[in-house]
């Protein structure tokens, strides 16, 4: 799971609402993977973050020097998009937790992929 | 109800699909040129979410966005992964994600797995919810309407057995078209990615269903018009072109049925009671005849496969006098050098939607038991076909059983009209024997 992903998903526990948003994440494995760097690319994906999000993840996984907010001039600052591009795309958790900030309720990551589904009893309207 | 539903949807969607994914294979995974395109024209930095991708034959169509796929099948999700996908485990019903995330969603051969009209809206509503204003949701589901298959119901059963299942695909060998009987003879592309169907070409109105005891008749619910008869077939003895009848669980129907049903004395599994074998109306083929097929079909079905047009999107109109263009699937799989599918511009290549092209048909009739007389108010009785006892085989094909809703002309786009407001329809039509739609949320609809 990368961040830009982490970034996306919110708990859907019933009743939770926008409370479950973000995810509080716990890794126990990590990898990086190089990713071909696309300015172009990075740069449409920044408006699209929540960065307060981000940065909390970040600090989890003890990402270093990962910008506090996009700054003036980022579409064309080459150092800035590449840690964007390195923070959201090559930073992947393997190993891990996301947890519903309302609720509490954990879903799992493994081999890098989160497990979103929640029982009938957590969904049942 | 709704327990009712998602316990079919387990039995006959999620545990086949699970049981099923070892069977899939990368190469195999073809994508719909009409999908690729609508992924392909998405604007650079666009966030893409594919709701039940499977094994992510849509995911890296497009390498200027970001796609995420999500499928509840976390076997298919893992073999998305191994290819380098960023994919979760997820319900359609209940999407992980915050309102308004992407700019483009597509749900292809998802919606039809739904058993209730009401699961079919939400399933719906959510994709819209996550899409930002102004985003497009494409959907493609199965059709009811099959040029060369006659579904009489809507709800239906579709059997498939992993036992006759082929090798890998570079055991399988070449789609027989015309040949000699592979060992493993390809089946036309059900969801069974690693199936696909040889027997093509011949302009024979009869499908051909396989008997699901016999090795090698992979698949049994693909054959369709055209398939040849090679001469491992003509060893199938007998079969129908049929399907199985699913008691539908929207509620009307329901009532209708349960008011004509006499109680079923097994109510072990829910499916159990609610299977019966509806035979089509074309007389049963006898495999014994098998033919071959003419050079000129193939090169018909080359044709069908050009390069994505270069303008608007549009849809293909329904298939009329091509035979290869039947509502069960575009074409033969075929493998180009064995390159990927999604990354190549072939002119030539042709797509097997291992999703959509379905089709509803039955073993051996003496394999089957006729369960209940549950359904006998939908078919003629007449019609049904006295079966002997179930042999251990048959039980092995019903585990494999996929409970699709076939939707008719128009129910699609119905749907969206009448349940789910925040869409406004862009387009429609049909594409290979699958109603399909393309619509978008409207702006500041909240």
């Amino acid at each position: 799971m990368r961040l830009l992903t982490h970034n996306l998903l919110s708990s859907h526990v019933r009743g939770v609402g926008p409370r479950g948003f973000p995810l509080r994440l716990q890794a126990t494995e990590v990898r990086i993977n190089p990713v071909e760097f696309n300015p172009d690319f990075i740069a449409r994906m920044i408006p699209k973050v929540e960065w307060a999000a981000l940065l909390e993840a970040a600090d989890t996984l003890h990402l270093i020097e990962v910008p506090k907010e996009p700054i003036q001039g980022y579409e064309r600052n080459e150092e800035f998009l590449r840690k964007m591009h390195h923070v959201l795309l090559e930073v992947e958790v393997l190993e891990g937790t996301l947890q519903c900030p309302e609720s509490g309720r954990l879903f799992p990551i493994s081999r890098g992929i989160p497990n979103m589904l929640l029982s009938d009893e957590e969904t049942e309207t | 109800m709704d327990h009712a539903a998602a316990q079919l949807e387990k039995q006959h969607v999620h545990d086949v699909y699970e049981s099923t994914a070892p069977y899939f294979s990368d190469l195999q995974s073809k994508a719909w040129p009409r999908v690729r395109q609508f992924l392909q024209e998405q604007k650079p930095g666009s966030l893409i979410a594919d709701i039940g991708c499977g094994t992510g034959k849509y995911l890296r169509v497009n390498s200027q966005v970001y796609t995420m796929g999500c499928d509840y099948c976390a076997p298919l999700v893992e073999i998305a992964r191994s290819r380098g996908c960023e994919v979760m485990v997820c319900d359609n019903l209940n999407l992980p994600f915050r309102d308004q995330r992407f700019d483009a969603i597509i749900s292809i051969g998802v919606i039809h797995h739904f058993s209730t009209k009401q699961r079919r809206i939400r399933a719906i509503k959510e994709m819209a919810r996550i899409l930002v204003p102004g985003g497009q949701l494409m959907i493609y589901v199965w059709a009811m309407e099959q040029k060369n298959r006659h579904f009489e119901k809507q709800d239906v059963l579709v059997p498939w057995n992993k036992a006759l299942c082929p090798q890998p695909l570079s055991e399988a060998g070449q789609p027989g078209r015309g040949r000699g009987p592979p060992q493993h003879p390809p089946c036309s592309a059900c969801r069974c990615s690693d199936c696909f169907e040889g027997r093509r070409g011949s302009k024979r109105s009869h499908s051909v269903d396989c008997d699901t005891v016999l090795a090698g008749a992979c698949c049994a619910n693909t054959a369709e018009e055209g398939e040849e008869e090679n001469g491992f077939y003509s060893t199938l003895g007998k079969s129908f072109r049929s399907w199985f009848s699913s008691r539908s669980l929207d509620e009307s129907t329901l009532r209708k049925q349960v008011e004509k049903v006499r109680p079923l004395k097994n109510t072990g599994s829910w499916a159990n009671g609610t299977i019966s074998i509806q035979p089509s109306r074309h007389s049963s083929f006898d495999l014994g005849h098998p033919e071959t097929s003419s050079t000129g079909e193939q090169n018909a079905d080359e044709e069908v496969f050009v390069e994505p047009s270069q303008g608007p999107l549009e849809w293909l109109r329904a298939p009329t006098t091509r035979k290869q263009l039947n509502g069960d699937h575009p074409g033969v799989m075929r493998r180009n050098g064995g390159g990927n599918f999604l990354g190549g511009t072939n002119a030539k290549e042709n797509c097997v939607d291992e999703d959509n092209v379905e089709e509803g048909t039955a073993p051996g009739s003496k394999l089957w038991r006729r369960v209940s007389a549950a359904d006998s108010t939908d078919s003629n009785p007449g019609d049904a076909i006295p079966v002997e006892e179930q042999q251990p085989d048959a039980l092995d094909s019903r585990a494999f059983m996929r409970y699709y809703h076939v939707f008719r002309e128009g129910e699609l786009c119905g749907l969206l009209k009448e349940s789910v407001s925040e869409l406004h329809i862009l387009s429609s039509g049909n594409d290979h024997g699958n109603w399909c739609v393309i619509a978008e949320k409207r702006e500041s609809c909240d």
